[in-house]
């Protein structure tokens, strides 16, 4: 079993998506729209970003048992709202939530959720390893 | 659910895409002209949140996918996407629901825009334009809502550019808009004889817009050349339509340009005023007077000779002179001549007296202020005694200038203008006329 080094994830949701920009003048928005393209493209150009979408407002739940159930929704309240995500490659949590605080949304009032993605368990691996031997 | 996007992208990666400066708010203004054109006049604030949510659509999508090739055609099919969505939606319209989707969704596939849909919003922009510059809004609510709706300011923006609390601002938007769908005002260019009367309106308002933007010092400098430009790009669009094509628009629209090519100069790097002798005459915006000198040509056109006419030669005479003292004084007076038959303010005489004062003398120049009809009206106005101050100076009369100065530095009401006051004050009093930095002055007091 090799030890990589593989860099941590974590997932930027962008918060309070329904609300934040209704306030802003269309030249705001356009300064705005400005700085979160060249954030972006800067961090996808690094490497740092390796996924990314905006998210619409408007989907469906699914529910029950069987999947029965397919409902509008969700309607979290808009401070709740994800408006988009960014999928990030980087070397610590110190270091996504730097990015984090770059979000030209917070100065309006957007909040930025940084969620770790759980790497895969050590000792599911070396189960794993110990289980296709013994099938040898 | 909105089609967001019917275009290729067009933002290779490494370089970063930039948008036309400025563009949102002007895609702004013609779109919400579009969508009031086809709801009508009575449902502006529902023109103005569909265009909001087209703006704050890009803002969403454009970061993660680029801008579009054609981003106003985008902003534009977003818009009557949103608008298509809402009048299904919300059954507003009753039976005029089919006619009003089929006027959305005229011209609606970008590749097939005609170049009728493009007069099509330029006319929806001129009506807008008459519509906000009605007689029945007040003026200065003229100007704050010409700035909303058709340069997409927002009411802190407005604030912040007339020098207004922003409360205030929505205040006289609200009143001005209810008065506007109160009175039934037609969404519509007027003809016949009330043309010329209503433009001469909307040429007042855009002329009150420029000067809010060029009044010398007060304000975020940013902001007010800002207010300068929409001017200019409104009157710039006015002139360009059949309607307006007219000299007197030709002259107004030539007075902005030559104003707005000395804008950068008439404050020095620290906020201070600077007197057109001491400006940097290098730094003067050609292409601005050559477009200036263009429209001043084509307003020559017809009999009439508007005050813009005046206003607008004596500015060509000041951008024509290569430096202060070899402007042309003589055709100034008798320009300031002619514009005190049409208008008699007493702010026109103090100017007036000051190219007397270049022509024939200091003397001759505080003997025109003294003769100024109505000058108690100029009592509590800081310019009197700004220039009664620079006259005396000139004659040597140090405590009579400190006198003059210190009033006006009791009246002026802006940081800038009182730092100029107060440095005129100070030289006065010290009597530095000598002093090596000043000489400049010196040949002026030749008069």
């Amino acid at each position: 079993m090799s030890i990589e080094f593989t860099p941590s994830e974590y997932l930027l949701l962008f918060r309070n998506a329904g609300d934040w920009h209704r306030g802003l003048s269309p030249q705001e928005l356009q300064e705005v729209t400005d700085q979160w393209m060249t954030w972006y493209n800067r961090l996808s150009e690094q490497g740092k970003v390796t996924a990314g979408h905006p998210l619409m407002h408007e989907g469906k739940i699914v529910s029950g048992k069987n999947g029965q159930f397919v409902a509008d929704g969700p309607f979290a309240e808009s401070k709740e709202t994800i408006g988009g995500y960014f999928l990030l490659s980087v070397e610590s949590a110190d270091e996504a939530i730097g990015i984090a605080r770059e979000c030209p949304g917070l100065a309006y009032g957007m909040r930025v959720e940084v969620r770790p993605v759980a790497a895969k368990c050590a000792l599911r691996e070396t189960a794993e390893a110990e289980l296709a031997q013994s099938h040898a | 659910m909105v089609v967001a996007d019917t275009q290729e992208r067009d933002a290779p990666p490494g370089e970063i895409p930039q948008v036309v400066e400025h563009l949102f708010r002007h895609e702004w203004g013609k779109m919400v002209s579009r969508l009031t054109s086809i709801f009508g006049i009575d449902r502006l604030n529902l023109a103005e949140d569909l265009v909001q949510e087209a703006l704050a659509r890009a803002l969403q999508t454009w970061p993660y996918y680029g801008v579009p090739k054609n981003p106003a055609a985008w902003i534009m099919q977003v818009s009557k996407n949103l608008a298509i969505d809402y009048v299904r939606r919300e059954k507003v319209f009753r039976d005029k629901e089919a006619e009003i989707i089929s006027l959305l969704e005229q011209h609606n596939t970008v590749s097939n825009r005609s170049p009728s849909f493009a007069e099509e919003i330029k006319d929806d922009s001129l009506r807008m334009m008459f519509v906000c510059c009605h007689p029945i809004v007040p003026r200065e609510a003229q100007v704050a809502l010409a700035l909303k709706i058709l340069c997409g300011f927002s009411p802190a923006e407005i604030g912040k550019a007339l020098l207004a609390s922003e409360a205030a601002v929505t205040k006289k938007l609200t009143r001005a808009k209810e008065k506007i769908r109160s009175a039934g005002i037609p969404f519509a260019v007027p003809t016949g004889k009330e043309l010329s009367e209503r433009l001469a309106g909307v040429l007042q308002t855009l002329y009150l817009l420029f000067n809010e933007g060029y009044k010398a010092s007060s304000g975020p400098r940013l902001v007010r050349e800002e207010l300068c430009h929409e001017a200019i790009r409104l009157t710039s669009f006015l002139a360009e339509n059949p309607v307006g094509n007219c000299p007197k628009v030709h002259a107004l629209l030539a007075l902005m340009l030559f104003n707005a090519a000395r804008l950068p100069t008439r404050i020095d790097s620290n906020g201070n005023i600077l007197l057109l002798k001491e400006q940097d005459r290098s730094r003067w915006n050609r292409p601005l007077i050559s477009r200036g000198m263009f429209h001043f040509s084509q307003s020559a056109a017809g009999d009439e000779i508007s005050e813009y006419h005046i206003q607008a030669g004596i500015a060509a005479c000041h951008c024509a002179a290569p430096d202060y003292d070899s402007t042309d004084w003589l055709n100034i007076l008798s320009l300031y001549d002619g514009l005190i038959e049409i208008d008699d303010s007493p702010v026109v005489a103090l100017n007036r007296a000051v190219a007397i004062a270049n022509v024939h003398g200091v003397e001759a120049g505080i003997e025109a202020v003294a003769a100024i009809p109505g000058r108690a009206k100029l009592d509590a106005y800081y310019l009197l005694y700004a220039v009664l101050g620079e006259f005396e100076a000139q004659l040597n009369h140090r405590d009579a200038a400190a006198g003059y100065f210190r009033r006006a530095l009791e009246l002026a009401d802006t940081r800038s203008e009182r730092q100029f006051l107060a440095k005129k004050l100070k030289e006065s009093q010290q009597g530095e006329k000598e002093k090596k930095q000043k000489k400049r002055r010196a040949t002026e007091a030749i008069g």
